[in-house]
């Protein structure tokens, strides 16, 4: 478990480092020798992607510019009304709406993964990884059960609520129900380990060297976390970022079960195209912009890691 | 040597998970044939010893598999994966779109004898009018149950659930099919109108009702209102059932508008395997002792009315389902609304997203 | 009189991290606890408290429907590990080792099913399904899991390699071992933590699937999660978490038990070193 997730960018230096070293013989030497190795390590995950994720993937762009039929099913006449809908502001504000809450729950589960990061990461490792086992063992529970449990935690006739109105902290019962807070307490405890997990795998690659030579060199404990601890483990953050932002944006479960359905999110919106008002073409196309946020997410990343790179190694 | 063996154990672990796979793939197969039924409906919604007691008569097996939205039923109908079942459980509002989607098989009305047993307003429905396609199962209303203790108005019609006395006090379903038709009636509309003017209407009449309700949830809708968190709820009569058994001073509003029911119906796939078996099965349920038996356990309301003779005063008078006989006759259904769904779809987006 | 006070600092650095932590930990087992504590509680549905019964737990060992859709998930969740982590450990090497021309296509492909909104994905693997007339089931549900935690197993090993010595492949092939070899007996056995981890991250995300698994199940092959969503419509049951809170005895005993057996023989280690003096 120990370094669980770690930069991609740290190993793609080393291996263009390499093959620059090969003449262009070696190298069409090395191709031909490769060619059987190659098929059957990379082959079969290769073939499962292609089957499993890009045509299924291609039928829902094919899809998207298709249009709705009367009785929900998809009637084959081209058309990009699909996505020149998505520029209507209803829908755009729903859009906003996801990026701002994911946003928000990003930055909230990086806050306190951060600390808790640390923490574990100068456990010796074995603790270590049993302190990260004992988050990720929560998820064998059933998230629904979990939800539901907050949901009675927070009952205003519940065991919380007459405790603190006992120990006069609040004088009417508990009221948080169906609020943005519990939505919020909710998103975070589904998704903390995301951002805990490739926090601790950068933060424990971290060489004490550096953190002891700073403060050799007269710098106070908060200087040298900003100044060396937190650049050093900056792709450690983006990846936490984008295991954390990514998946936000499609989760709608979350904020159904907590916070009273008021609220419509791009997750919900694609779900009820699919499922109620049956218009495939429309939920294909709101997909695929979300598969583009995605992509749009990745290449920063990895122009964020590539600069990273260049200042360290 | 020992990598190797580590190795040789990932593989047999591989092939004997590949083979229980194929195996459980493929049995699925070969015993769909004459011993078996497959049923895709709700969950909690059938007593166990109804099915048993059809298992015992005919020898033949009874699986399920659960769905937790009509549209799921339909997808499954339409998109694929319908013809694994043999019973599978849609809304009457979807049936337009399925008949003629092509993906019902058409079922043999003399292999049911107990169809008699169904009254009249359920039988030649005007969507199914030779009934070739779908056999209703049981039905639910949608009406307002309110504490009154707590509540601060009277509440005869929809209209009242938009007093600014009620802020923040129901606790309601949601779904763009339960909601606007309300909002519809309450404006002297038809309930599955499809004109655009009398929607946005509608929309303008949700927004007020939005503001006064603290939730917007199908699920556990009946939660807020036991736990004294709301005054008033709007939700289906089984949750009012539940919320009843848990908080018996709760009471129904008399309504003067229409209210909305929903009936569960019972279709055979196209390309079903075992199509008798669900012929025998849709006649053993609409048995009137077998339905009788049946509404014990699911006190819900029921278009078989041989059975509803044969029921006692445990569920005749129930209060989730002993409601005002004026409310019981004053009722509208869900229909297909076609091209007008996307115009719902759009003005519920809006709704949501103030 | 600087150390002293540095010292001091430390071991307040060290208080508040455990604090910290202690804090952070019981908010993430919160809804457990509350869980474990509503399985024994006395009504139809969870609705608030109403009193201490066993009955749940009893149901579950004698009348209960739930427990079936239990084993039918372990089992799912066993096979899309096994194949994910075969799959993902072979794939990741392939992808890093080797060039070939696709290969920036399939890396990036590889963030799809963990990008891509779970209703979408359930959707058009239901399609591919169909139109490749796969009957739905295990068979069904296995494939799907896999192609979420294949990407998984692949990042985390990445992860591995990444830190890995190159040298040390190149120098078992100086030896004269082949390929084959060289992969079993030196580039496996330093890939064991990644396995283990992208094993565990497998089975996590395989076993509390619920949207995938929703479309793509057949009449025999519900899963728990499921099954439970189903159930939400009529109110969750106790029996339910009575069923959550065993699972979570189970693995959170088989962790101690771990912890034990390796602090005995972490003790047998040392005393049997103190026999040598």
């Amino acid at each position: 478990m120990a370094s669980a997730l770690h930069v991609e960018g740290g190993f793609k230096m080393k291996h263009t480092k390499m093959s620059s070293e090969i003449s262009t013989l070696e190298r069409t030497r090395n191709r031909k020798r490769n060619l059987i190795p190659a098929l059957t390590m990379a082959g079969p995950v290769t073939i499962w992607m292609m089957v499993f994720v890009l045509l299924p993937l291609i039928y829902v762009v094919f899809i998207s510019f298709m249009q709705r039929n009367t009785f929900g099913g998809i009637d084959y006449h081209f058309t990009t009304a699909n996505y020149t809908e998505i520029l209507q502001p209803v829908y755009l504000k729903v859009i906003w709406k996801s990026i701002k809450l994911a946003f928000l729950t990003t930055a909230i589960c990086i806050l306190i993964g951060y600390p808790l990061a640390y923490y574990i990461a100068r456990k010796p490792s074995k603790l270590a990884a049993k302190l990260l086992m004992l988050i990720m063992i929560p998820f064998w529970t059933n998230t629904l059960v979990r939800l539901y449990s907050i949901n009675l935690i927070g009952q205003p006739n519940g065991f919380l609520s007459s405790f603190l109105m006992k120990i006069g902290m609040i004088s009417k019962p508990l009221d948080i129900l169906y609020s943005d807070g519990i939505v919020v307490v909710g998103l975070l405890i589904s998704m903390l380990p995301f951002a805990i997990l490739p926090l601790y795998a950068s933060i424990e690659k971290l060489d004490k060297a550096y953190l002891e030579a700073s403060s050799d060199l007269g710098a106070r404990p908060a200087v040298t976390f900003l100044r060396i601890t937190v650049p050093l483990t900056l792709p450690g953050i983006v990846a936490s970022v984008i295991l954390v932002f990514i998946p936000s944006l499609g989760m709608y479960y979350v904020p159904e079960a907590l916070g009273g359905g008021k609220v419509m999110l791009i997750g919900s919106l694609i779900r009820n195209q699919f499922l109620i008002t049956k218009n495939w073409p429309f939920g294909a196309s709101l997909s695929i912009l979300l598969v583009l946020i995605t992509l749009l997410m990745l290449w920063l990343y990895t122009r964020i890691a590539k600069l990273d790179e260049m200042e360290v190694v | 040597m020992k990598t190797r063996k580590r190795y040789l154990l990932f593989l047999l672990i591989a092939v004997l998970a590949f083979s229980f796979t194929a195996c459980g793939g493929g049995s699925g197969e070969a015993a769909a044939d004459n011993g078996e039924l497959n049923i895709y409906m709700w969950s909690e919604y059938m007593s166990e010893s109804v099915v048993q007691g059809f298992e015992e008569e005919y020898g033949i097996k009874v699986n399920f598999s659960y769905m937790n939205s009509s549209e799921e039923a339909t997808a499954k109908l339409t998109s694929g994966g319908g013809d694994q079942y043999d019973l599978v459980m849609p809304c009457d509002a979807d049936m337009t779109g399925l008949i003629n989607s092509g993906k019902l098989a058409e079922i043999n009305l003399d292999n049911i004898p107990n169809f008699k047993n169904l009254g009249d307003a359920y039988k030649y429905r005007e969507f199914d009018p030779e009934n070739k396609y779908a056999i209703p199962y049981l039905m639910n209303y949608i009406y307002v149950v309110y504490n009154p203790d707590t509540c601060p108005i009277e509440i005869t019609k929809y209209e009242d659930l938009l007093s600014p006395e009620l802020e923040g006090q129901i606790a309601s379903i949601t779904g763009i099919r339960n909601l606007f038709p309300i909002a519809l009636v309450s404006l002297g509309y038809d309930a599955n109108s499809t004109n655009e003017k009398e929607i946005e209407e509608a929309y303008q009449w949700l927004q007020k009702y939005v503001k006064n309700t603290k939730t917007l949830v199908s699920d556990d809708t009946e939660q807020a209102i036991i736990s004294g968190a709301c005054s008033v709820a709007l939700l289906f009569d089984g949750q009012a059932g539940r919320a009843f058994a848990e908080a018996p001073n709760l009471k129904v509003a008399d309504l003067s508008d229409a209210i909305q029911l929903g009936v569960d119906e019972f279709v055979i796939p196209a390309g079903a395997k075992n199509q008798k078996n669900a012929e025998k099965f849709l006649n053993w349920l609409l048995d009137a002792e077998v339905m009788a038996e049946n509404l014990i356990e699911n006190p819900y309301t029921c278009p078989n009315v041989a059975a509803i003779e044969l029921t006692d005063d445990s569920y005749k008078k129930n209060p989730a389902i002993d409601i005002p006989q004026h409310m019981k006759e004053n009722y509208f259904l869900q229909l297909d609304i076609g091209d007008a769904a996307t115009v719902y779809d759009k003005y519920w987006t809006m709704l949501l997203s103030e | 009189m600087a150390s002293r006070k540095r010292e001091r600092k430390r071991r307040l650095g060290k208080g508040i991290g455990n604090i910290y932590a202690v804090l952070v930990y019981a908010f993430i087992y919160a809804p457990i606890a509350v869980m474990v504590v509503f399985s024994f509680n006395d009504q139809k549905t969870n609705y608030y408290w109403k009193g201490f019964t066993l009955r749940w737990y009893e149901k579950l060992f004698t009348d209960s429907s739930i427990v079936e859709y239990l084993w039918n998930s372990l089992f799912i969740a066993i096979a899309a590990t096994v194949i994910s982590v075969i799959v993902g450990t072979i794939g990741a090497v392939g992808l890093i080792r080797f060039e070939f021309r696709i290969k920036k296509l399939i890396n990036n492909s590889l963030y799809i099913p963990i990008v891509i909104p779970e209703v979408v994905l359930g959707l058009s693997l239901l399609m591919l399904f169909e139109i490749i007339h796969l009957p739905l089931g295990f068979t069904a549900i296995i494939l799907s899991h896999a192609t979420f935690c294949i990407p998984f197993v692949i990042i985390i090993m990445r992860g591995r390699l990444a830190g890995m010595d190159l040298s040390v492949e190149e120098a078992s092939m100086d030896l004269g071992a082949n390929r084959l070899v060289t992969f079993f007996r030196v580039t496996l056995p330093m890939l064991i933590p990644g396995i283990v981890s992208g094993a565990f991250m497998s089975f996590t995300l395989s076993i509390d699937d619920v949207i995938i698994s929703n479309f793509v199940s057949g009449p025999y092959s519900t899963t728990l999660p499921v099954k439970i969503l189903s159930l939400v419509k009529t109110g969750l049951s106790p029996e339910v978490n009575a069923l959550t809170t065993i699972m979570i005895a189970v693995v959170l005993t088989g962790l101690l038990i771990n912890s034990v057996v390796q602090v005995l023989m972490r003790k047998r280690a040392l005393t049997h070193t103190k026999s040598y003096f």
